[in-house]
C-alpha cells in the first residue's frame, strides 16, 4: 500500500505546517513515511507544496507527479498543479467555498479545515488515527491566540 | 523566457529604495541611460521591477560587473544593488578596491542585518547580541560600519552616506547626490538601512520600531 | 536548542529525519571536530543545525575563506568539514584543490542545485564534474553519491574515514531533494562503523616544510605520479557501486544518487514485464568501480546502455570514460538538467527502446 499527497497553497498558509502533522501521525503509526516541500525563491508568497508518502514498505523517491490526494488551497497553487494528473481525492478550496462561509471559518484557518477532512478520509483507510492528530495539532498550536476556533474547525471536520 | 514568480515579501524595504531610485532618475531624465545590477540574495527579486536595464550577477560580484560595464560604456549611470552579507561579507573585497580605485560606480546597499533570502542568518551588520540561525546563543561579534570603513580609502570626490527606508527625503537627497558623484566620475556608496519583518519576526510596529533603533548603532548622515 | 536537534543527539531507533539531519548526525557521529561554511540553499540548514548543537563552528565571510579554514584545521589534527551549493561549490574548488595537492583530508558535503550560476536553489546532478574534476588538477578526490537517507548517513561517515585513512579530499555529493526529504531513519538498520582517528598533519614534535608550488615541472610531474599510485592502490578497495538485478540482461541502465534510487524501481517494474534490463549504480563517482562495470559486458550480451541523469551527460563522460576500450557499447540517454525523473519516464523509455 502506498498513498501519495499533494498539498499545494500559498506561502504563509501553513501547507507545510499540516504536512508535517500528518507525517509525524503517520511517522508514531509506524508506516514508512517520505516528505518533501517544495517552494521558490523567497521567503514569503509564492507556492508552497508538499510531497507527502505513507506506505507499508520503504519509499525510494520523494517526489511524485501522480497523486491520490490532492489539496488546492489558493488560486497560484492550482496554476502551479495543473500538469499534475488529480487524484482519486480532490479538495479544491473553491469548491468549499459555500462551506467555509457558513461555517464562518478565516482564512488563516483554512489549513485546519483541510487537515480535518484528510485525516477524516485518511482515518476511513484506516492510515491513521484522528485523535493521534489532534495531540499533534494541539501541541503544535495549542499555544497560539485562535486555538479555541482551530479545534472546533478540526474535530467538526473529523466528525 | 523566464516570467518573476518570486515577489519581494510583503513589508520588505527594497521596493521602497527601488522606487525611490527611479523617482530620482525620473526627476533628473536618466532613465534610458541607467543600468542596474544586481546581487544574489533578495536583491536578486528586483530583476524585473524597474523600467530600467537590469541584470542580475553572482554573490558579492556585482561591484567589479558593474565596474566592467560601466569602463565599456562610460556614459551609463551604474548601479550596483546589494544587501549587507554581498557588500560587507563575500563582496567586501571587491568593493574596497572599487572604492580605492574610485571607480564611478553607484553601490546601494541594503542593511537588514541578515541574510534575508537564504533565512536569516548572521551577516557582517548583525548586531551584538542579535539571534540568528547561526547564532542562536547571540552574535558574539561587534556589528560592521561599511561606508566608516570605506571612508579610509576613498579619493577626494567620492560620496558615501547612509540613510533608511523610511526617510524618504534623505533617501531621495542621498541618491541624487551619488548620480551626481557618478556623473562627475567618482564612486558613490549609499547603504539604506532596511527592514526585513520576515526574518526579524516582527509586526509592523516593532518592524518601525526595530529600524529607528539601528538608526542609533549606524548613524545616518554623509560620511 | 531546537526540537528536532536535540532529537538527532538522542540515540532513538527510529526518527522521523531530513537528509540535513541525517547529514550533521553522520558528522557528529564520525566525531568531526568543527564545521566551517557559509549560507547557500539548500545547505543552510546543516550550518545552522550544526550551530546548534554546542559544536565547533564558524560563519566566514565567503566560501573560499571556509574552505581554506577546513584546510587549516585539518593540517592541525581536527576533523573539518564544510556544506556548500553551486556557486558555494565552485569557489571551494580553490580550497579543494590545495586539498588535493597537499593530501588533505578536507570533507565537503555538497547539495547539488540547478546550474549553471545561480541556477535554481533546488536540485540537479550537474555538479558532477565539478566534484570529480572541478580545481586546476587531476581529480584526485573521493567523490560518494548516496541514494538514500541510509547511505546519505553511511556515505557521509565512510567520507570521513576514507580521507583521513588515505589522505584523500572527499565529497558527499548529494542535492537538494535528498537533503530535504524527511523521511524515517532507523539506527537499527545503519552498518555499524568505527571511526578512523585525526592526526596531525603538521607535528607538534618536530618540523616539516611543506610547499605546493615546485620549482621546476620534473617536480611536480613526480609528485603527481606518487599520487597517481597511491589513488589507484586504493581504488579496488574504496570504489563501490551496486548492480541490481543484472543476471542476464540485454539492456544496462546506469544512474546515480536518487535517480538511482527511481531507476531501481523502474528495473523492478521492466522486469515484471520481462524485458531483460539491469541497473549499475555507481555509489563512488571518484575512483569509478571500473572492474565491476566492464564485468556485466563479459557477462552480458548487453544491446543498449541506458544512461539515466539529471544532466546534459555529467555522468555519462564519466562511464564512457572508465569503460574499457575494448568493449563496443552502444548508448543512449535520458538527460534532464535540473529535473527529477519519474519510474513512469524511465519505464516507459525502455519499452520504446526494446521495440
Amino acid at each position: 500500500m502506498i498513498l501519495k499527497i499533494l498539498l499545494a497553497g500559498d506561502g504563509g498558509q501553513g501547507i507545510q505546517t499540516i504536512a508535517e502533522i500528518i507525517c509525524r501521525a503517520a511517522f508514531q503509526k509506524n508506516w514508512h513515511v517520505s516528505y518533501i516541500p517544495n517552494y521558490g525563491l523567497e521567503q514569503r508568497g509564492g507556492v508552497s507544496l508538499s510531497f507527502i508518502q505513507i506506505s507499508d514498505k520503504v519509499i525510494g523517491y520523494s517526489k511524485f507527479t501522480t497523486p491520490d490526494i490532492l489539496l488546492i488551497m489558493s488560486e497560484q497553487a492550482r496554476a502551479r498543479v495543473k500538469n499534475y494528473e488529480s487524484g482519486i481525492m480532490n479538495y479544491d478550496v473553491k469548491d468549499y467555498a459555500q462551506k467555509l462561509e457558513e461555517q464562518k471559518i478565516g482564512k488563516s484557518s483554512y489549513n485546519i479545515f483541510f487537515l480535518g477532512l484528510l485525516v477524516k478520509y485518511l482515518e476511513e483507510k484506516n492510515v491513521l488515527k484522528k485523535e493521534e492528530v489532534y495531540e499533534l495539532l494541539e501541541k503544535k498550536l495549542g499555544k497560539k491566540l485562535n486555538w479555541e476556533e482551530n479545534k472546533s474547525i478540526f474535530q467538526t471536520c473529523t466528525l | 523566457m523566464a516570467e518573476n514568480l518570486a515577489k519581494f515579501c510583503a513589508g520588505c524595504g527594497y521596493p521602497i529604495t527601488l522606487m525611490m531610485l527611479n523617482k530620482t532618475l525620473e526627476k533628473l531624465d536618466l532613465q534610458k541611460r541607467a543600468v542596474l545590477g544586481l546581487d544574489i540574495g533578495c536583491a536578486l527579486l528586483a530583476w524585473n521591477f524597474l523600467p530600467i536595464n537590469t541584470f542580475q550577477t553572482h554573490h558579492g560580484r556585482v561591484a567589479p560587473t558593474m565596474m566592467g560595464f560601466k569602463r565599456a560604456r562610460n556614459n551609463s549611470i551604474c548601479f550596483a544593488l546589494v544587501g549587507d552579507g554581498g557588500a560587507y561579507a563575500i563582496g567586501l573585497q571587491s568593493l574596497i578596491h572599487a572604492a580605492k580605485r574610485d571607480e564611478p560606480i553607484t553601490v546601494i546597499v541594503a542593511n537588514n542585518t541578515v541574510y534575508g533570502m537564504t533565512g536569516g542568518q548572521t551577516a557582517p551588520t548583525t548586531l551584538c547580541g542579535q539571534v540568528t540561525p547561526t547564532s542562536p546563543k547571540g552574535n558574539i561579534e561587534e556589528p560592521f560600519h561599511g561606508p566608516e570603513m570605506l571612508k579610509g580609502v576613498i579619493k577626494d570626490g567620492a560620496f558615501l552616506a547612509r540613510t533608511a527606508v523610511n526617510e524618504p527625503k534623505q533617501l531621495q537627497e542621498f541618491l541624487q547626490k551619488a548620480i551626481e558623484t557618478q556623473q562627475a566620475g567618482h564612486f558613490s556608496l549609499v547603504e539604506v538601512l532596511s527592514f526585513c519583518p520576515t526574518n526579524w519576526k516582527t509586526n509592523g510596529v516593532d518592524t518601525i520600531n526595530k529600524l529607528n533603533g539601528l538608526k542609533d548603532i549606524f548613524e545616518l548622515g554623509i560620511l | 536548542m531546537e526540537g528536532s536537534l536535540k532529537i538527532i543527539m538522542l540515540e532513538k531507533e527510529k526518527q522521523f529525519l531530513t537528509g540535513h539531519e541525517i547529514v550533521i548526525k553522520a558528522c557528529l557521529d564520525a566525531e568531526a571536530d568543527v564545521m566551517y561554511g557559509y549560507p547557500i540553499t539548500p545547505t543552510c540548514e546543516i550550518l545552522s543545525g550544526w550551530s546548534n548543537i554546542g559544536k565547533q563552528y564558524l560563519q566566514t565571510e565567503d566560501e573560499i575563506a571556509a574552505g581554506f579554514a577546513v584546510c587549516g584545521a585539518v593540517l592541525a589534527g581536527k576533523k573539518a568539514f564544510t556544506a556548500s551549493a553551486g556557486p558555494g561549490h565552485i569557489l571551494l574548488q580553490d580550497a579543494f584543490s590545495m586539498a588535493e595537492a597537499m593530501r588533505l583530508p578536507f570533507v565537503m558535503v555538497i547539495g547539488q542545485r540547478g546550474g549553471p550560476s545561480s541556477g535554481t536553489v533546488i536540485y540537479s546532478q550537474q555538479e558532477v564534474t565539478l566534484a570529480c574534476y572541478g580545481g586546476n588538477g587531476e581529480g584526485y578526490r573521493l567523490v560518494y553519491s548516496p541514494s538514500n537517507a541510509k547511505e546519505l548517513y553511511e556515505l557521509t561517515r565512510q567520507a570521513f574515514n576514507d580521507a583521513w585513512h588515505y589522505r584523500f579530499p572527499a565529497v558527499l555529493l548529494t542535492d537538494g531533494y535528498l537533503l530535504k526529504t524527511k523521511s524515517v531513519f532507523n539506527l537499527a538498520e545503519i552498518t555499524k562503523m568505527v571511526n578512523i582517528p585525526a592526526h596531525a598533519l603538521v607535528p607538534e614534535d618536530k618540523v616539516v616544510h611543506w610547499p605546493n608550488i615546485y620549482t621546476l615541472e620534473e617536480e611536480l610531474n613526480e609528485e603527481i605520479n606518487e599520487t597517481k599510485k597511491d589513488f589507484s592502490a586504493i581504488s579496488e578497495e574504496i570504489s563501490k557501486a551496486e548492480s541490481y538485478k543484472t543476471d542476464g540482461i540485454e539492456y544496462l541502465v546506469i544512474a546515480h544518487g536518487i535517480v538511482g534510487a527511481v531507476a531501481k524501481m523502474a528495473v523492478d517494474e521492466l522486469r515484471e514485464k520481462n524485458i531483460k534490463v539491469g541497473l549499475f549504480r555507481p555509489i563512488t563517482l571518484r575512483p569509478f568501480s571500473k572492474k565491476q562495470l566492464d564485468d556485466l559486458f563479459v557477462k552480458n550480451n548487453i544491446k543498449n546502455v541506458v544512461v539515466v541523469e539529471s544532466s546534459f551527460g555529467q555522468l555519462a563522460r564519466i562511464v564512457r570514460d572508465e569503460l574499457a576500450p575494448e568493449i563496443d557499447a552502444t548508448f543512449t540517454y535520458i538527460q534532464k538538467p535540473g529535473l527529477g525523473i519519474e519510474v513512469e519516464e524511465i519505464v516507459e523509455f525502455m519499452k520504446k527502446l526494446k521495440i
